[in-house]
């Protein structure tokens, strides 16, 4: 399946990315609970489903292949627990962008729902990157 | 999970030692394969001068430092605010730490606000921050 992608020239504050829909996996946990080096405690660690937002995203950004993306700060507000087999859908688009001589900067808006469309989280990210 | 809610109660830290190959699990587990993170000769060249980890392992260690902190109250009712002062690199021993800066009290609900930092080896701080965790158990 195509994904489409959007450049970083076209991105303008309001563009919204294509929601994501991810199945948060018992494999899937185990995977990113090994990369975190934890062990877990029955629950999806709320830092998995902001993964999988910041992956919606870049899934659909394409950028120059020797593109520096440097994570300059990041928000988070945590809504309620998910459990492992839960569905989540990743909501993501441009707040603010910002270039300044060879720099530009994206805030990123996301939100994450559940099944039930209730919101698990919503977090805020700035990303910076050379222009 | 902490037992008293105070000001100035410091938190359990967290050490974690940075590798490539944790970071290229991260890179499998995120979908986040921007060569600054896994690629050794493409990051070398680049004024970073090597790989870095991804500023969101660095947070997964802040998380684990919370959860085990405060529990489901982090989990379901967490803010944090962090910013990337530092890149951490495969090498690094990480250190977090956070104490409670205050405690406070809306509509009859705590809020316990949290600041925490992550130094590496050499004393570098390389992410700093705060988080506002919704006690639960005062009106739930």
């Amino acid at each position: 399946m195509s994904v489409e992608t959007v450049s970083y020239e076209e991105l303008i504050p309001g563009y919204k990315f294509p929601p994501a829909t991810y199945e948060l996996s018992s494999s899937l946990v185990s995977k990113y609970l090994d990369a975190v080096d934890s062990a877990g405690d029955g629950f999806v660690p709320p830092l998995a489903i902001t993964a999988c937002a910041i992956a919606a995203m870049t899934g659909s950004l394409s950028l120059p292949s020797d593109a520096i993306v440097i994570h300059a700060s990041q928000e988070l507000e945590f809504f309620k627990l998910v459990p492992i087999g839960a569905t989540i859908e990743c909501h993501i688009g441009v707040a603010q962008k910002i270039t300044r001589s060879k720099m530009g900067m994206l805030i990123l808006e996301f939100e994450v729902l559940d099944k039930s469309k209730d919101k698990v989280q919503s977090g805020k990210a700035t990303i910076a990157l050379p222009t | 999970m902490i037992t008293e809610i105070q000001e100035g109660k410091a938190l359990s830290p967290v050490v974690k030692h940075v590798t490539q190959e944790k970071i290229n699990l991260y890179a499998e587990a995120s979908g986040d394969f921007n060569p600054i993170h896994i690629d050794e000769s493409f990051a070398a060249k680049t004024p970073l001068g090597g790989t870095i980890a991804h500023g969101m392992l660095n947070l997964a260690y802040v998380s684990e430092m919370m959860t085990s902190a405060f529990g489901q109250s982090w989990l379901s009712g967490g803010k944090l605010r962090a910013k990337f002062k530092e890149p951490a690199r495969p090498g690094d021993t990480l250190t977090i730490n956070g104490k409670i800066d205050c405690v406070e009290q809306k509509d009859d609900v705590s809020y316990a606000n949290c600041i925490f930092e992550c130094c590496n080896q050499k004393g570098e701080t390389i992410v700093t921050g705060e988080t506002i965790i919704k006690l639960l158990g005062d009106k739930e």
